[in-house]
């Protein structure tokens, strides 16, 4: 159990005093709890773990039109062409090296961002900037590329012009290979980022004026105001946000990155999500993307638990 | 108080949740056909109301009410996926492409084999036997198809460049070479190409490739099915157009340039050819009269398909765009497929296929000789607006018998004729690929993948990532990956 | 029930406060605007562009590539959007639902959220496990149609936000808000005689503003921008839902069109409104959440 905070015991934390109570006293004591859960649990019963059965056609050929129980089964033979076909490592190192990227660059950005909306004093200028930061989010990944082949394309591209002349030779942002990445890095960050920091935002609204008044008293600089107040402030909505990624670290995002892959860099552009496009869907092998949606599931759950096991040793209550 | 409030809310969504009564449970379970139940893509932001005056008139002619739910075409593969799932399929459906999953589910006894029965439906016939080899799955014809133009490939200049250099309309690929060295001191650019996923789906370089004598995707070579890739004719043009790409009369962008804008440049000056169908040049004219109302027709001019060095080939379409499919399921027994093939015989016929392509003769349009002039106006207008998707769900294999539109004026009707004209010859040297009714199982499992080998080996190649040796070697890759079982499965059903 | 507003206990001292601080504080700030404000103007020209481009000829947008401001305005592709009752009733039809569902899954979600903050609770845990374990695991896109349609759903306006009615993500965060909210409020509530019910309603809640506000905003935005669901499950074109036309013209479908010569691609003047018409609605929800968001909400209830 840990130890109550400064402020109190937590709402979750006050347990009753022991003595023996049967299973049907305990059910009684929150029975207005529990009636509470009813809608949400038929939620997820219904939408959520009734089609789960979904899942089975992974070790199916299934067709649509045969339907689940029509199916022939095949047991591991997806897997094993997943495994054993010759781009898999190609393809596992790409959505690895993407993910890593994510996890240093995207996800920390939105809370460096709402840090720095944070310290900002002048308030037209942050409520301006926070209502166009969020723009992005809401284009489509579709629009996202296009504007991309205009700014970065060869011709007319602005970008490139500059880039290139900055560079003394021609810079081909979108056929290079070695600049794929920068620029799935760069829209993730455009496009997310400032929808990202709303949640951050939305935490440090918990976080009393005062404090920061009484700590300038004390001779605080800003950087230990914000240490010890601002960060503290939006560590659990950190750690939760960071379990949370833990479990689509493999999740890449289909659409971003089809729309940017060309034959020309392919070899650093496919993952996960575009490989089973080609297998799968435009082939109509339904079974085959299951299959590779298990394996990513399959990944995402362990960490996501590692995750959180990793949280509670350092003292935060993770998911639980 | 507070915890009745509570029950009442908490329950109140529990029951919101399961309340929503569904009112189209379109369970086909009786044989009666007198509404026929519909599925088709809408490619419009207008989908047709079901009351519209179009929609009735079709009806009345045909004899039975349509019950026709439209699905936005971006997403219709989907759509398709879930109704084969969901077993409560329509009676007819569009299915918009010979996909794998159209096929194995054809295969599994999805949909009606037609291919005995049309015959007994005169409108249903097709005029091209070509078409009908080209819709079959190995022979079988488990739709009717939907006709397209047989020939669509167009070559599209900027005529004011060809008259200021004193050039005439290239008839070779050497002439195109001369016309794009010239183009080029001029603009600074010639021919424009924009990105294509994968090969042998009508990019400039499968149609040059086609021009050069290469087979059209397969070609018979000594009594067996070859890949065209694997032809000398096929490397003899990649290397002709890397040529091309060495000199800097393709952009450089060509692997990666937004095929949204494949305009843009024609039409800033940047480029002065573009290859690809009429359709295309049909919006080039389009755009170049928006800018110049009375002038533009000096300014764009097209060509048919090109010689090559070995003489005259065209690249042909496949001749159709999907199929409309009779669900086995719902249309049970051959007297009921009888009853809905002979609505699609009577759609089929001159006065059917003036409704769906045309409108309603008289409020909507008017005939002038054998064009239609289009009414504006009230009514009208929403009869064009439906019109648009109402002929998705045409087929027409008996031939194109509604009245084209009428040219708007003296260029423009100077342009279609010369456009008939230039299909019509182009069709006697077109290049059929056998392959297109051949369905073989490595290729429905892999085939992508593969085509994904050729396509990448070949931009790397006109890139300059690969030497000619490299690219060779590739074309070596796709075979020991799969591309020989498919060889050999298509030569199996070659023969058959 | 608004928390009393904090009386100032710090003394003023008789050090005259620097309001801004020592000069490395100053040259930060200066820096931070800057920087900020260029960010703004990153995310916010791209938008520009579009809504220029809605308001330019074809011709034009295909001559100048990027601009921000047309040089031969148009009203022409508005007059076509707004000319058929389609796209206001696909207006008025996405506003409607948005609207309901996001009511319905706020409520659902926080309904669900509150039991499991309790950590006595038992079988909590279990529920949990359950919950992450569908944040990863779904049965997919099939299975779930055929339940949609089983209920009898198609074709209704429930099936847009029922099926998503709680994001497992959005659930976790907000059980774990709940959670460390100060235990006094609610035990001074119970001792008074407070049923769960009304210790959630009269005390959670009104602490939960700006979770509530971050929560209906994300939900909305979920609901809004969400093609998948009318695709799949409204059949009726009449009930088309704004996302719909969004997806129709800017996948220009350069692989689906192009087989098809009845097909003319969308003007990309059009493509630039039905954004602009399908994007402004929804983003005007931020700032008028906006005051929500204000710092120092939590405080002064629990002082004392």
């Amino acid at each position: 159990m840990s130890t109550p905070t400064i402020s109190g015991p937590r709402n979750d934390e006050v347990t009753p005093p022991q003595r023996k109570v049967s299973v049907l006293t305990k059910l009684n004591h929150y029975k207005w709890l529990y009636l509470m859960l009813i809608p949400g649990i038929a939620y997820f019963a219904v939408f959520k773990y009734a089609p789960m059965y979904g899942i089975t056609i992974a070790f199916q050929d299934y067709l649509p039109f045969l339907g689940y129980s029509g199916s022939p089964w095949v047991g591991f033979k997806h897997f094993q062409a997943l495994f054993s076909g010759p781009d898999f490592p190609r393809i596992m190192g790409n959505t690895l090296i993407l993910a890593a990227l994510h996890v240093l660059i995207t996800f920390p950005a939105p809370i460096i961002v709402a840090l720095l909306l944070n310290e900002l004093r002048i308030e037209w200028v942050k409520r301006a900037v926070q209502s166009s930061l969020y723009i992005p989010h809401f284009l489509s990944w579709t629009i996202v590329a296009s504007l991309t082949f205009l700014l970065f394309g060869l011709d007319p591209g602005p970008i490139t012009k500059v880039a290139s002349s900055l560079l003394g030779h021609q810079v081909d942002f979108l056929a290079d290979p070695a600049w794929f990445r920068p620029l799935i890095i760069l829209q993730s960050l455009w496009k997310g980022t400032g929808w990202g920091t709303i949640i951050y935002l939305a935490a440090l609204t918990g976080v009393d004026p005062t404090l920061y008044e009484a700590a300038r008293i004390d001779g605080a600089s800003r950087w230990r105001q914000m240490w010890h107040i601002t960060l503290p402030a939006i560590r659990s909505t950190v750690v939760v946000m960071a379990i949370l990624l833990a479990g689509s670290l493999l999740d890449t995002g289909f659409e971003q990155i089809y729309l940017m892959t060309n034959s020309l860099n392919r070899s650093v552009a496919d993952v996960f999500d575009t490989y089973v496009y080609i297998m799968g869907i435009t082939q109509g092998a339904f079974s085959y993307s299951t299959a590779v949606g298990l394996f990513k599931a399959a990944i995402g759950i362990v960490l996501i638990f590692g995750a959180n096991w990793l949280a509670r040793k350092f003292g935060q209550s993770g998911l639980f | 108080m507070k915890r009745r409030t509570f029950l009442g809310l908490s329950s109140a969504a529990t029951a919101a949740a399961l309340a929503g009564c569904g009112t189209s449970n379109k369970t086909t379970t009786s044989s009666d056909l007198s509404t026929l139940i519909v599925m088709a893509p809408v490619l419009d932001v207008q989908a047709p109301s079901k009351d519209g005056l179009l929609q009735k008139a079709i009806q009345e002619y045909a004899g039975r009410t349509l019950d026709i739910t439209w699905v936005p075409n971006a997403n219709y593969t989907d759509r398709l996926t879930v109704t084969l799932a969901g077993n409560q399929l329509p009676h007819l459906m569009v299915v918009t492409s010979k996909s794998p999953t159209f096929v194995r589910s054809a295969l599994a006894g999805a949909f009606w084999d037609l291919t005995d029965t049309l015959k007994a439906y005169p409108n249903l016939v097709a005029a091209n036997p070509d078409i009908t080899k080209n819709a079959s799955v190995n022979g079988k014809s488990f739709g009717v198809f939907r006709l397209r133009d047989p020939m669509r490939t167009s070559v599209t200049y900027r005529n004011d460049w060809l008259t200021k250099l004193g050039l005439q309309l290239p008839k070779t690929t050497d002439d195109l070479y001369e016309v794009a060295k010239a183009f080029k001191s001029l603009s600074g650019g010639a021919i424009i190409i924009p990105k294509f996923n994968g090969y042998g789906n009508g990019s400039p370089f499968d149609i040059i490739e086609t021009w050069f004598g290469a087979p059209n995707g397969w070609g018979e070579r000594g009594g067996k099915l070859v890949p065209s890739f694997d032809t000398d004719e096929y490397l003899e043009a990649d290397r002709w157009i890397k040529k091309l790409v060495d000199e800097k009369l393709i952009n450089a962008d060509f692997a990666t340039m937004d095929p949204t804008k494949w305009n843009d440049p024609f039409v800033q000056g940047k480029g002065g050819i573009i290859l690809d169908t009429f359709s295309r040049t049909t919006q080039i004219y389009g755009l170049f009269k928006a800018l110049d109302a009375t002038d533009y027709g000096r300014s764009v001019d097209f060509t048919g398909n090109l010689a090559g060095p070995h003489g005259m080939h065209s690249y042909p379409t496949i001749g159709y765009n999907g199929f409309i499919a009779v669900s086995k399921q719902s249309v049970k027994t051959a007297a009921d497929l009888d009853t809905v093939l002979k609505f699609l015989d009577t759609m089929s016929a001159k006065k059917g296929q003036v409704l769906e392509n045309n409108g309603i003769e008289g409020t909507s349009f008017t005939v002038d000789g054998s064009y239609a002039v289009f009414t504006k106006g009230g009514d009208a207008d929403v009869v064009n607006n439906d019109v648009k998707s109402f002929a998705q769900l045409g087929t027409n294999p008996n031939g194109n018998l509604y009245y084209v539109t009428k040219p708007a004026n003296a260029t423009e009707q100077a342009v279609y004729e010369r456009r008939l004209k230039t299909q019509e010859g182009d069709m006697t040297s077109a290049v059929q690929n056998p392959a297109n009714a051949l369905v073989s199982d490595t290729y429905m499992s892999k085939g992508a993948q593969l085509d994904q080998i050729i396509g990448d080996a070949r931009l790397k190649y006109f890139a300059g990532q690969f030497t000619q040796d490299q690219y060779t070697a590739e074309i070596k890759r796709w075979h020991t990956e799969g591309g020989d079982q498919v060889i050999k499965e298509m030569n199996e059903l070659y023969v058959k | 029930m608004r928390p009393p507003i904090p009386a100032i206990t710090a003394p003023v001292t008789r050090r005259k406060l620097n309001h801004y601080g020592s000069a490395g504080s100053r040259v930060f700030d200066t820096l931070n605007v800057v920087l900020l404000i260029m960010l703004g103007l990153l995310t916010i020209l791209p938008f520009i562009f579009v809504i220029a481009g809605s308001f330019a000829h074809d011709a034009e947008i295909s001559q100048r590539g990027f601009f921000l401001w047309p040089e031969a305005a148009t009203l022409e592709t508005y007059r076509f959007v707004f000319s058929t009752p389609v796209f206001p009733r696909a207006l008025a039809i996405t506003i409607g639902v948005t609207v309901v569902g996001t009511l319905v899954q706020v409520l659902m979600t926080f309904l669900m959220a509150y039991p499991l903050s309790r950590r006595a609770l038992p079988g909590r845990n279990m529920i949990l496990n359950l919950v992450i374990f569908t944040m990863v695991f779904s049965g997919g896109m099939i299975p779930t149609f055929l339940v949609v349609r089983d209920l009898g759903l198609i074709d209704t306006y429930f099936a847009l936000f029922l099926p998503l009615a709680i994001n497992p993500f959005f659930l976790i965060i907000v059980k774990n808000f709940f959670q460390e909210l100060p235990e006094e409020l609610q035990e001074s509530a119970r001792i008074d005689g407070a049923t769960e019910v009304g210790v959630f309603w009269r005390i959670i809640l009104p602490l939960s503003k700006p979770i509530l506000a971050t929560f209906a905003l994300f939900y909305a935005v979920g609901i809004w921008n969400d093609y998948m669901s009318p695709l799949l499950y409204i059949n009726d074109s009449t009930k088309w839902t704004l996302q719909m036309f969004v997806r129709q013209v800017t996948i220009s479908a350069e692989a689906l069109g192009n087989l098809d010569p009845n097909y003319v691609p969308p003007a990309q003047s059009l493509k630039f409104a039905v954004i602009v018409v399908a994007t402004l609605p929804i983003l005007m929800l931020y700032p008028f959440l906006q005051k929500h968001f204000t710092k120092g909400m939590l405080i002064g209830s629990v002082k004392g």
